[in-house]
């Protein structure tokens, strides 16, 4: 990473009619950073995405992309740039071969200059042997990789990925993400959304969307330190409801299920481990175990948005693209 | 330009591997012109002959027979049955053995051996119109000719004459396979035109295209090419069988057929690439273009209906149907022989068709998503 800026934000919004999709948002990506949107279906990260690389028009607010003004010049970005769309949109009746001499010749590579660079990208992804399939026929975690193959042929000096790992099984998902750590070492600036918490963690930093504002932006470690202060234990066995009555006399600042568990955040110099077990048997709580746990930019989510509800359940929005 | 060119190319390059990989659009494409052509050409025929034909011969002369057998033997009529008597004309009409009665009263003959005039009935079903109005005209020369006394004893042939230009036999073949290719150009292209970018838009595949730097004329010219390609091979397929299958001439210049099919190819096009732009999807874009290009084609070309017998209002709204002056193009070099000197009016038009609806496709093309 450097200090070189690839991508530039300042103040953009973009409103449909009444809807405000994005509002106020600003930030700065560095060359060779890996910068991860992360939000809820329908807090804009498409639609940001969407005017970083031009396809959406801009209500107001600048954006500057590899040096280019794209909200004035978005086709003199278009070379720069490589996208990966949400929905996955490559031709299913090309063969892999196929698929990417298209998007080479739409970025005008042809000849020995572009056999040469396909051989290397279908290296690097691991995509040799695959040249003569058809593209519907591989599983979701290989279209991905294709998919990615086509977007970064040109050598982009950004890309931008929109929810890459969608549908995805866990371990193309890694597989995946070692990738895109490779390719941000060789100075490629990565831009990537997703609603993953554990996605997130791949990343340099990560700007959290909340309803169209970046109600927050760090490196992972700095947000979960920052956001979520205190000590976070794992209770096993205990019922949310009888724990958050004690909350007060404990000094408990969050208690959220987490999987069949409970996360519960003491404050700054609560108590530790065996003295919270003590103490809330002593209440006439049960608990089976107390454990200490680490804290997760889920953590960090939840309390961002004020533990409404979980990224994944937030419904599908009034559409933003 | 040469960076246009190499983007635009592979856009084609795309599109050709498309039009291959989906079998339907190459049976379609290739499949439908030899169905239309056997089913127009020997299913559904203009030409009305061998008319089922009942003769009721109440005179029974040389005469009378002489009058029976000429109408039967210009192969128009086929004589199913005698009726004893003209009152069973009706009987033959429900029954629907016979299209066409013969009646010839008693004294017909004598009446023409005596240069009296001489009166021959001929009945028609007129519950089938067409076979009708065809049947009288066929006969009514003949009759007319054979009842007058001069002609009694002239061949049947004679008396005036009416002689087809172009089309002595006046085979309906002629039209037929000029209509069909009409037909052919406006289905497919549109159609498949029509599909093509409505299909982007539903895959997604146009966000990702509009991220790389293919402009929307290459995106438009680029899926142009391999279709107009395919309906030159169609046209070609469709003069070919025409001519082997009913020897329909070439008559005129193959320069001018050249261009007027590029000039009609590339409106049907436009016509379903604005469908497909303003759609986006593609059962809406398929039906719009059907509206809007094949069914005006078909029913205000000329090809099925005369033009000169529409009325004015549909007359007017023939002018801005392409395929009337496509067919007339074809009509003129096919079977008269005609060049740009008579046709550079209906060429025109097809050009201004051409670039009309290509230029309302990239204008309503927008390349930025909403």
């Amino acid at each position: 990473m450097s200090d070189e800026v690839s991508v530039r934000v300042k103040g953009l919004n973009k409103r449909f009619g009444a809807f405000v999709a994005v509002s106020d948002v600003s930030f700065e990506v560095k060359k060779g950073e890996i910068f991860g949107y992360l939000g809820a279906n329908g807090a804009g990260k498409s639609t940001t995405i969407r005017m970083l690389c031009g396809l959406l028009s801009v209500t107001s607010g600048d954006v500057e992309v590899a040096g280019v003004d794209v909200v004035h010049r978005a086709n003199a970005v278009r070379h720069a740039i490589g996208y990966m769309s949400q929905k996955f949109s490559l031709y299913l009746d090309l063969t892999v071969s196929e698929n990417l001499e298209f998007f080479g010749g739409a970025y005008e590579l042809f000849g020995r200059a572009f056999r040469k660079r396909r051989d290397a990208v279908m290296h690097s992804l691991a995509l040799d042997k695959l040249s003569g399939e058809l593209t519907g026929s591989l599983p979701a975690g290989l279209r991905q990789r294709l998919a990615l193959a086509c977007a970064i042929l040109h050598e982009p000096h950004v890309v931008f990925l929109d929810e890459p790992t969608a549908g995805v099984d866990p371990g193309a998902r890694r597989n995946f993400w070692r990738l895109i750590r490779r390719l941000a070492d060789d100075g490629t600036t990565i831009f990537v959304t997703t609603h993953y918490m554990d996605e997130a963690e791949y990343c340099d930093r990560v700007g959290l969307m909340v309803a169209g504002r970046l109600a927050a932006l760090d490196t992972p470690e700095a947000l979960k330190r920052t956001l979520v202060p205190g000590r976070m234990y794992e209770l096993l066995g205990a019922d949310a409801a009888e724990v958050k009555k004690t909350a007060k006399d404990l000094a408990l600042v969050g208690v959220e299920p987490f999987g069949a568990t409970l996360h519960v955040r003491v404050a700054e110099g609560g108590p530790d481990a065996a003295t919270l077990k003590r103490e809330l048997s002593s209440r006439g709580v049960h608990v089976a175990n107390v454990s200490d746990a680490e804290v997760t930019l889920e953590d960090v989510f939840l309390c961002v948005v004020g533990g409404a509800e979980k990224p994944n359940k937030v419904p599908e929005e009034a559409k933003a693209s | 330009m040469n960076r246009a060119f190499r983007r635009t190319m592979a856009i084609a390059h795309k599109e050709v591997l498309h039009i291959i990989r989906d079998a339907r659009s190459v049976y379609m494409a290739l499949g439908l012109p030899v169905v239309m052509l056997m089913l127009f050409g020997y299913g559904i025929s203009q030409d009305v002959d061998h008319i089922p034909l009942s003769v009721a011969d109440e005179d029974r002369t040389p005469a009378s027979r002489r009058l029976s057998e000429g109408l039967v033997a210009a192969a128009d009529f086929v004589r199913v049955e005698d009726l004893p008597s003209a009152d069973d004309a009706e009987a033959a009409f429900r029954s629907g053995r016979a299209k066409a009665v013969l009646a010839i009263p008693r004294g017909y003959g004598r009446d023409l051996g005596r240069g009296l005039p001489a009166v021959a009935q001929l009945l028609v079903d007129g519950s089938d119109g067409t076979t009708a109005t065809i049947a009288m005209g066929d006969a009514a020369g003949l009759v007319q000719a054979t009842s007058s006394g001069r002609a009694a004893r002239a061949s049947l042939t004679e008396g005036p004459r009416v002689r087809a230009r172009f089309n002595p036999g006046m085979r309906s073949a002629y039209n037929m396979v000029s209509g069909v290719i009409v037909l052919i150009l406006a289905m497919v292209a549109s159609l498949l035109a029509s599909l093509t970018i409505a299909r982007e838009w539903e895959r997604g595949s146009m966000e990702q295209l509009f991220a790389t730097p293919v402009s929307r004329v290459e995106i438009v010219v680029g899926k142009l090419i391999p279709y107009t390609g395919l309906g030159f091979v169609q046209t070609l397929l469709v003069l070919t069988l025409g001519s082997y299958m009913f020897d329909v001439p070439i008559r005129g210049s193959p320069v001018t057929l050249f261009v007027s099919s590029t000039l009609f190819l590339l409106a049907m096009l436009g016509t379903g690439l604005a469908a497909s732009i303003i759609a986006k999807s593609q059962l809406v874009a398929v039906q719009f273009a059907m509206l809007v290009s094949y069914m005006p084609v078909a029913m205000l070309s000329g090809f099925m209906f005369p033009i000169e017998n529409m009325p004015a209002w549909l007359r007017g709204l023939s002018m801005v149907v392409p395929g009337r002056y496509y067919l007339t193009t074809l009509r003129g070099v096919l079977l008269k022989g005609n060049g740009l000197d008579v046709l550079a009016g209906d060429v025109l038009a097809l050009a201004f068709f051409a670039v009309a609806t290509l230029a309302l496709a990239v204008w309503r093309f927008r390349r930025r998503l909403s």
